[in-house]
């Protein structure tokens, strides 16, 4: 951390705690804005039933959010959140009896902590002991809950106590203190506590940085794994919270909660990636995105515009919490500044003469290095990307035997492989794009409603003729560039957080394909179109030719430019990177317009292959195109991956789901064999056991 | 376009918002406040249905009596109850939900009825009995498309279940209604079953999964939650001619309503696979003016009409003996009996065709279309 490095002795103690919980502190105040204007501008003065109503409303995001917080502070990362808040739910609502004359609160809390507790000992034997890649684990994860979640109740209903609503939802002291704020409050307590034991110590510098906590002697293993049980305690209370809240059980309750959870997490001050923030800013960070519900209802947004809206204020809830000397922000105006009196005294690098410094190398010139040490051999070359690589070709090859077995005309039938190369040529395109976001240690989470808005104007345009293609092709891809070029530059230049400015714009395109299309997406692809997509040349569609040519530019783009090399420079080390040379704001720029554009690429395809475009087309691509990159033997942190293995990954996971579409295995059975085999395939992707 | 330039034109429009709110808070003493809070936007039946709801609200006998406030959960039940207090605490008089859940939003519900405040619900149920719900019956649509794929295939054959979003009540009782119906028939085998979350995009995945193994000559009918269309236009690509496509028992888009009209029927804008084919279908859906017809018995219910608690509506069936193309799409001539729109004026066709009532005549075409009112 960076305030290690300034004078701690000259610090009075007050304000090293102000600096120290800026983030929460930030939060605090912006969530005290938001309940002024709400006040303000809402008809009726800020009475304690509002103030009770927003506790209860927050109180599900916020318990979840805190275990979030937890795991991310450790450096890991956990989807499986709002998965275990739905199990949680439907074990109380179908665990307790309608007929009992009352429930136990203490005996039903138990429950759903331990439930959640388990989930978490499962996600940290994986993570911490096999040392597998927390978002992979924690996926595979998600997809075997819900796959449970629906074997223990198939559609909502159930029962759950009203002793427990009236319990989690009065009041504490009666008209000062709701309960859900004591409920968040014991909670923090408890983290405080923690964080004042050797464990809340292990706890961040574990997340700082493994290898040297590792080194002065801490036990990265146990604290990993303590890390996602008590997470999972954590999204265990809220699912009890939520039963209390909801009085019943829904399979699906849960589900939305998981993204707007790492809203909040950084929102509230906590850095992604580990060893700084806390809880209580995430707290707030809860409760900002909750008031915002409120404020749109008070403004009388329309319909259309409230994702808009949302996203906007994600964003600038995230710009308050970095105004500082330290910014991103701040960095890049006195760097713009420092450049400009630079170009004005003419000493730019750019100005100054051409002429070699590099320094002279001693011994033989280039043109004999290959007979001084002979290349060694390709494998040998390769091997680390064939290591990481080779695990999902050997899986896949694995499905694609079993799926002969099971279903018959597979491995002869060149229908089967037109059909999986075209299937998957959707998440292979997708992949190079995520995949090169997350090399350069990022996450696009704009990718569905880049999708959606690209297929909606472009069947707009196009409207069933194959001459308006030729500008309307263009006017996509520009605006892929466009719209990739705000996502790079708020990140770059504003400093927010990737996932946040990325899901800022996922609503803010929400909204304009909402507006642009009134709700009813015009026109239809053109014949020329859903013949590239649908058409058969003998056995093969020409999309798979495209498939083809798309891959060998991947991999060249990659493997063989410079901007393949920057990305890579990046993801390994960003400061290693900018000192190197390395233009690190260019390249991250044009790192999220490659994967806009392919995610607009894809919306183009998928309006072709189903002939329309529709509202919410890209929803079912997010977590894929993660998905599909882990596998495929990338490192979610940056740096490592090849994209022949993410192709790889995109072939196995299509693969796998032609295999389990084929059966008539019921829903929740495939869920959880799909988690299972991820997860499967995986296994050998674990980190070596650290020297 | 930068984010600065967004920023800017977003204050403008919280500006106008609450410029207009202002206005309309002076002018809107007399009316009565009604909240609608929708789910999730981002799909095209809820975007239809949000626009005939904005229609009936602005029909010249709803204008002067009804400020109508629309809201949007996402797919979020935590959300909705919040959205749901809220206006309660605004003051709303009559609140018409889109519910996420049919069980999440009770206890916020009979709050919001103890205030004294109509809740009604569409499409979807709320199973609090303070409720009102306005919604089509989920089990028949199951056992009446069921029961017609079974006749047109004699009692015998394979057939492709595509299903809806597993873990919601309407899924669950409209495949288990379709599955008793197949299970009286054991010659009636389901060869495959997928999870189509009703959408044509991903029942055209889907189907391409499974024909991966299969060929569509193994299969002799389908029964799709949504999808017909889709399976039709990849019959059609698999080289099938317009004679030979398999009965297919599924959902009410109009692209699959002018499938049915006989081939070789004149249709304006029509292109194949948006065009008349003959299809042996038939066509059902839950019918998108269900918020429409919410608000405007929830106006009812604060002038003191006598509402029921239940209003299960008629369940649109269109056969190939029933389908017929309207001219312009008006109340007037879709109650006459039309049910099919031209592809010249619905441009989309996944878009979804039930939309007549006899007891909306405020609404036609438009009102789906653009949020228009009839005259």
């Amino acid at each position: 951390m960076s305030s290690v490095s300034s004078p701690v002795s000259t610090m009075s103690g007050l304000r090293r705690a102000l600096t120290r919980n800026r983030g929460a502190l930030i939060a605090a105040a912006v969530l005290a804005v938001l309940l002024f204007i709400v006040d303000a501008i809402s008809a009726g003065p800020l009475t304690y039933f509002d103030v009770s109503f927003l506790s209860s409303g927050g109180a599900t995001s916020a318990l979840a959010a805190i275990g979030q917080t937890i795991v991310i502070l450790s450096g890991g990362f956990d989807l499986s959140a709002g998965a275990v808040i739905s199990l949680v739910n439907v074990v109380l609502a179908s665990g307790m009896d309608p007929m009992a004359p009352g429930a136990s609160v203490l005996l039903w809390t138990g429950v759903g902590i331990g439930v959640g507790m388990a989930v978490g000992a499962f996600n940290g034997f994986f993570i911490a002991v096999l040392r597998m890649q927390p978002i992979v684990v924690t996926l595979s994860t998600m997809f075997i809950l819900q796959g449970v979640t629906l074997l223990v109740m198939d559609k909502p209903g159930g029962f759950v106590s009203p002793d427990l609503g009236t319990f989690y939802l009065g009041d504490a002291i009666t008209g000062w203190l709701p309960m859900p704020l004591v409920v968040i409050g014991v909670v923090l307590l408890a983290w405080f506590w923690l964080k004042g034991t050797r464990f809340g110590t292990a706890l961040y510098a574990v997340g700082s940085d493994t290898d040297s906590a590792a080194a002065v002697g801490i036990n990265v293993v146990l604290v990993r794994f303590a890390v996602y049980v008590i997470a999972g305690g954590c999204y265990g209370l809220a699912g009890v919270f939520i039963s209390a809240q909801t009085g019943s059980g829904d399979p699906l309750v849960g589900n939305p909660l998981l993204l707007s959870m790492f809203a909040a997490v950084v929102v509230g001050g906590t850095r992604l990636g580990g060893g700084q923030g806390g809880p209580v800013g995430t707290v707030f960070g809860a409760y900002i995105l909750m008031m915002v519900v409120n404020i749109l209802l008070v403004l009388n947004v329309s319909a259309y515009y409230s994702t808009i809206a949302e996203g906007t204020i994600l964003v600038l809830a995230a710009l308050a919490g970095s105004i500082s000397h330290a910014s991103v922000f701040a960095v890049q105006l006195r760097a713009a500044r420092a450049r400009f009196a630079a170009w004005r005294a003419g000493i730019l690098p750019s100005q100054l003469e051409r002429v070699d410094r590099r320094l002279k190398a001693n011994g033989p010139a280039h043109g004999n290095r290959n007979s001084a040490s002979p290349r060694p051999a390709l494998h040998l070359r390769n091997a680390e990307a064939l290591r990481y690589a080779l695990p999902a070709y050997v899986c896949l090859l694995v499905i694609v035997i079993v799926t002969q077995i099971w279903l018959g005309r597979a491995i002869l039938n060149p229908g089967y492989w037109n059909s999986l190369l075209v299937l998957s040529s959707f998440l292979a395109v997708l992949a190079l794009g995520q995949g090169t976001v997350i090399l350069t240690g990022g996450l696009d989470l704009s990718v569905p409603w880049t999708i959606g808005i690209s297929g909606i104007i472009l069947a707009g345009m196009v409207n069933g003729s194959d001459a308006a293609l030729l500008y309307a092709l263009p006017v996509v891809l520009v605006m892929a560039c466009a719209i990739g070029f705000a996502n790079g530059f708020g990140i770059v230049y504003l400093g927010i957080s990737p996932i946040v400015m990325t899901l800022a714009t996922n609503g803010i395109l929400q909204g304009f394909a909402l507006l642009y299309s009134q709700g009813t997406p015009a026109g239809f692809s053109s014949p020329m179109l859903r013949w590239f997509m649908t058409a058969k040349l003998g056995f093969v569609t020409p999309v798979v030719l495209l498939l083809i040519v798309f891959v060998i530019i991947a991999v060249l783009l990659l493997g063989r430019t410079p901007f393949g090399r920057r990305v890579y420079g990046i993801g390994n080390g960003l400061r290693a990177a900018r000192l190197s040379g390395i233009g690190v704001e260019r390249t991250l720029i044009l790192v999220y317009m490659l994967s806009a554009v392919c995610a607009a690429v894809v919306g183009i395809m998928l309006t072709g292959f189903s002939g329309q475009a529709s509202l919410g087309m890209g929803d079912d691509y997010l977590l894929p195109s993660i998905a599909v990159v882990v596998v495929g033997g990338a490192l979610i942190t940056g740096g490592r991956g090849h994209y022949l293995g993410m192709l790889g990954g995109v072939l196995l996971l299509t693969a796998l789901q032609m295999l389990l579409a084929g059966t008539t295995l019921p829903y929740a059975t495939r869920a959880i064999l799909y988690g299972l085999v991820v997860l499967g395939a995986v296994m050998a992707l674990r980190e070596r056991q650290p020297q | 376009m930068g984010i600065g330039l967004k920023v800017r034109r977003l204050a403008l429009l919280a500006g106008m918002a609450v410029c207009a709110f202002g206005m309309s808070a002076a002018e809107a003493a007399e009316k009565h406040k009604i909240f609608l809070s929708m789910s999730f936007i981002g799909n095209d039946w809820q975007a239809e249905a949000a626009n005939m709801v904005k229609a009936m609200a602005s029909h010249k006998s709803m204008a002067d009596k009804v400020d109508l406030q629309v809201q949007v959960a996402g797919p979020n039940a935590q959300r909705q109850i919040q959205q749901i207090n809220a206006m309660v605490q605004a003051g709303a008089e009559a609140i018409v939900i889109f519910p996420i859940s049919p069980t999440a939003l009770n206890q916020v519900v009979k709050n919001a009825c103890d205030k004294g405040v109509k809740v009604f619900a569409y499409d979807a149920e709320i199973t609090e009995p303070c409720a009102y719900n306005v919604h089509i019956d989920q089990e028949e649509a199951g056992r009446v498309t069921a029961e017609w794929l079974v006749k047109k295939l004699n009692g015998k054959g394979n057939i492709i279940a595509v299903t809806g979003v597993p873990g919601t009540s309407v899924d669950d009782l409209r495949t288990k209604a379709a599955k008793e119906v197949f299970a009286k028939y054991p010659d009636i085998k389901i060869v495959g079953e997928a999870v189509g979350m009703w959408s044509q995009a991903v029942a055209r995945t889907e189907l391409s999964k499974i024909l991966a193994t299969r060929n569509w000559n193994d299969i002799n009918g389908l029964w799709m939650q949504v999808g017909c269309f889709t399976a039709n236009s990849m019959q059609l690509e698999a080289g099938k001619k317009a004679s030979e496509l398999l009965p297919c028992a599924g959902e009410g888009s109009n692209g699959g309503r002018i499938q049915m009209l006989p081939e070789g029927t004149e249709v304006e804008g029509a292109a194949s696979p948006y065009a008349p084919l003959g299809a042996p279908r038939i066509s059902y859906a839950s019918p998108p003016y269900s918020g429409a017809l919410a608000l405007k018995l929830a106006v009812e219910a604060i002038e003191g009409k006598d509402v029921p608690k239940t209003t299960i509506l008629p369940l649109p069936v269109v056969t190939n003996e029933t389908i017929k193309l309207c001219n312009e799409g008006s109340w007037a001539e879709m109650k006459a009996g039309c049910n099919a729109f031209k592809p010249s004026l619905v441009s989309n066709p996944g878009w979804f065709a039930s939309i007549f009532s006899d007891q909306t005549p405020e609404i036609g075409l438009n009102a789906a279309l653009v949020g228009q009112p009839e005259n």
